[in-house]
């Protein structure tokens, strides 16, 4: 068994609820070769100026906003997903504007693609995305239960999957990735397991069972390979990370352990009366309930719907929250 | 003077229960009710089977808002989402029973999601001992806040939930001294939450930053508890919270407070909670038979609410159609006869939207007195939301209740025509049945015969049905009648 760890390194986010640096129930998250980060916000029927693409970096950086609440072109209303081709292109999937919107290495917006419907390249409820080396992209379709793949461009090449629980057979999957020999592993979220195919398509495996144990799942919203083809699930409906050997055995599990962010440090010490409090304050405590959600509702450093892992050129890995707006980044840790 | 339509004895006292004890029926409930007569249905509603499974996933999965559940809009659609689709609806009713005589608010506590789990505090305890739901609601994180037990310290008291569970939640004014106040308070020092200064201060500030609230946990401190010796109701000793809620659960005026509430929700109004002191009950009579379940079965609310269903005060023709519909009574149950609500869909904060509108924004009642209701449930713009909505939700035929509708006519029809009379009649029993005055019903008829008489012989015959079907729903929807309960 791989005694691969993974250590704390710290935490990037904010609550942006009323606007400025940070996020708000962010979905999707991509990282650019340069170390550039792109965290995409859903969030509410209230805070609609934070909805949009957040540029920032693992230093805490912040660059802007693309994109904003809308059905216009380069707009979006249920962002989904992100990934960055070769060119450093970005694509947004959406959910409820059922397409894909491409914006360019600047955030300048490039096209939008997609026809709602079930027939050869249609596409209903646009989920994740992912690109293999020719930069065809394979998108998850999960209202229809299937994977299709696409030019960048939205031509349609080919699909598979249908409704079901067997081999090859999806129940509103989320999370694509691709390892280094153009497998893809896919978080078949409602059947609680990872398949992985080959790029063909061809059903190879599946990985996990449902339940809350080691190597069990509950809703898997997302999946990332690195180097090595570990895979990084986010176990989203047992608020943790689960990482897997090549073959789909449980390596490790992580609950979450944030820390304050550098923008949330300043935002406290900017207010006196909530950064005296939070001197007192003491994150872990001991729960009487056994609601994962609940508890990391409760549990502040605790991952509270881990909906997005990613991985960097040096395999960190980050974990992106949707209801605690932020990101938190691990690394190997030493055998 | 008007006379009113005719039904079946059976049928009209199986639909009074499905509403009173529901959201009403739709007509497959309503047969089903009927098949296995008053007494089993009484049976299934007070017993529910299991938790409901609403889809929490897929509800969490495509409204995020829904996961973190801090804002009003999204915790009252999430509710929403349970109250239409629930199989257990007595079980609801009751949950919006206690939201009323335990009103707590998110607009104070700053999240939605606290005031959301004392409800399923209530789901889980509402219809079991009233001992046990009292002291669950005295632990309830949202209610701790609400009335700043926080700030209720072994040296310095605050009064506010020793005051309130004695007026408002238990016993009502006149049954204790302001001394029992206090010493009820004292009773209540060192029950607070997990970290109660941050939580305090997040929420006087109004902030979610930086990572988003912080969902609350009772905590009882005892070093912060009073042992000092304290007498309430004539009880002394080192009182503690679960020895006041004994203690309080054992007076003969308890008893009464808690089956007059039950009596004002589900059987006819009483006047405001503060004229009780001064104004006897409508029917004495049926508190004390409540009274006495409350005491011969342990404090247990199941036990009251049997009694009162099965009792001739219940049953009684002048008590039926006499109580206005509540908001949530009028939104759910126009969506669940219109056949419930799928997921992903907006209509869940479109319906608690207008349920506020109404006059009842779920789980942000305007103070701890709760709503009174009654006729204050109607005004002209209360109507006027009232009838837009029940219009709106009965546009679409493609919904699977409003299909039902359809093919029940259809089947009346047969092979045959429908005279405006008889399709009338037909539509104002499957929604109901709903008694009207001549009048009204003369007034529908008339706008029926429009359509001329209604048959499915062919394609335009049909079509014409179905666009007379919705518009005659959509009038009933938007009578004085249908506004009854």
């Amino acid at each position: 068994m791989s005694s691969l760890r993974f250590e704390y390194v710290d935490t990037v986010g904010f609550n942006a609820d009323q606007g400025g640096r940070g996020f708000h129930l962010p979905t999707g998250m991509a990282i650019r070769g340069d170390g550039r980060i792109f965290v995409v916000s859903r969030s509410n029927t209230v805070a609609l100026e934070i909805v949009g693409i957040q540029m920032v970096s693992a230093n805490h950086d912040f660059f802007g906003q693309i994109g904003s609440r809308g059905s216009d072109e380069g707009q979006m209303i249920g962002p989904t997903a992100l990934a960055l081709d070769s060119d450093d292109s970005l694509y947004l999937t959406d959910d409820v504007l059922q397409r894909v919107t491409v914006y360019d290495r600047e955030g300048e917006t490039v096209s939008s693609w997609g026809t709602h419907g079930s027939g050869d390249g249609e596409i209903d409820g646009p989920s994740g995305i992912v690109f293999d080396e020719d930069g065809h992209l394979f998108l998850v379709d999960h209202r229809n239960h299937r994977v299709q793949k696409f030019t960048k461009d939205g031509v349609f090449l080919g699909k598979w999957g249908t409704f079901g629980d067997g081999d090859g057979e999806f129940n509103l999957p989320w999370g694509i990735a691709r390892d280094k020999d153009g497998t893809l592993c896919v978080a078949d979220w409602r059947n609680d397991r990872i398949q992985r195919f080959s790029p063909d398509g061809e059903f190879m495996a599946e990985y996990c069972s449902s339940g809350d144990g080691e190597g069990e799942l509950h809703r898997p919203a997302d999946v990332a390979i690195d180097s090595e083809g570990n895979i990084c699930v986010a176990d989203w409906g047992n608020q943790r990370v689960q990482v897997l050997d090549p073959d789909g055995n449980f390596i490790t599990k992580l609950r979450g352990q944030a820390t304050l962010s550098l923008w949330s440090k300043e935002y406290l010490d900017s207010q006196a009366d909530e950064n005296e409090a939070r001197a007192v304050f003491e994150p872990y405590f001991e729960v009487d309930t056994d609601d994962p959600s609940e508890i990391s509702a409760r549990i502040e450093p605790y991952f509270w719907d881990p909906v997005t892992v990613a991985l960097d050129s040096d395999d960190r890995m980050y974990v992106l929250e949707t209801c605690r707006h932020r990101f938190q980044i691990y690394r190997r840790g030493a055998d | 003077m008007a006379t009113l339509t005719k039904s079946s004895q059976d049928v009209v006292l199986v639909a009074h229960l499905l509403r009173r004890a529901g959201f009403g029926a739709t007509p497959k409930e309503l047969d089903h009710a009927l098949d296995i007569g008053y007494e089993a249905t009484l049976d299934t509603l007070l017993n529910p089977l299991g938790t409901d499974l609403i889809p929490e996933d897929l509800i969490r999965r495509y409204h995020v808002d829904q996961s973190d559940l801090r804002l009003q809009p999204a915790a009252s659609a999430h509710w929403m989402y349970r109250l239409v689709n629930t199989e257990s609806p007595l079980r609801e009713k009751m949950c919006l029973f206690w939201h009323r005589v335990f009103a707590t608010a998110a607009n104070k506590l700053i999240q939605g999601r606290v005031v959301l789990n004392q409800i399923d505090m209530f789901r889980e305890y509402g219809m079991g001992r009233f001992d046990e739901l009292l002291l669950q609601l005295s632990r309830d994180p949202a209610m701790l806040m609400w009335l700043d037990n926080q700030d209720n310290h072994k040296h310095s008291i605050n009064e506010n939930y020793g005051r309130e569970i004695l007026e408002l939640f238990a016993m009502g004014v006149g049954n204790y001294t302001e001394d029992d106040i206090k010493e009820c308070a004292r009773a209540f020092t060192g029950w607070s939450v997990v970290n109660p200064d941050y939580m305090s201060i997040k929420m006087r500030n109004n902030t979610a930053r930086p990572y988003g609230y912080i969902s609350w946990q009772f905590e009882y401190d005892d070093d912060d508890h009073d042992h000092g010796d304290k007498t309430l109701l004539g009880v002394t000793g080192d009182l503690n919270g679960e020895d006041a809620v004994d203690i309080i659960c054992r007076q003969d005026a308890t008893a009464k407070f808690i089956a007059r509430h039950l009596y004002h929700f589900f059987v006819a109004d009483e006047p405001p909670v503060p004229q009780w002191p001064h104004t006897p009950p409508r029917d004495p009579e049926a508190i004390e038979m409540m009274t006495d379940a409350y005491f011969d079965s342990g404090y247990s609310i199941k036990e009251m609410l049997r009694v009162m269903f099965t009792s001739d005060f219940f049953a009684s023709e002048d008590v039926r159609f006499a109580r206005i519909k509540s908001p949530a009574e009028m939104v759910v149950g126009t969506m669940r006869l219109a056949g419930g609500l799928d997921v992903p869909s907006y209509d869940a904060y479109a319906a608690s939207a207008t349920c506020a509108n109404m006059g009842q924004y779920l789980l942000n009642p305007p103070s701890v007195e709760g709503w009174q209701g009654g006729i204050e449930w109607i005004n002209t713009g209360a109507y006027v939301q009232r009838v837009n909505f029940a219009s709106m939700v009965f546009n679409d035929p493609s919904k699977p209740g409003i299909r039902d509708i359809i093919e029940r006519i259809r089947g009346y029809a047969a092979d045959d025509f429908l005279s405006p009379e008889e399709f009338v009649d037909h539509c104002l029993d499957i929604l109901g049945p709903i008694d009207t005055l001549e009048s009204t019903r003369d007034g529908i008829i008339e706008y029926a015969a429009k359509y001329g008489d209604i048959g499915f012989a062919d394609d335009e015959s049909t079509s014409n049905a179905e666009r007379a079907i919705l518009a005659v729903i959509q009038l009933i929807v938007s009578t004085q009648e249908y506004q009854m309960v």
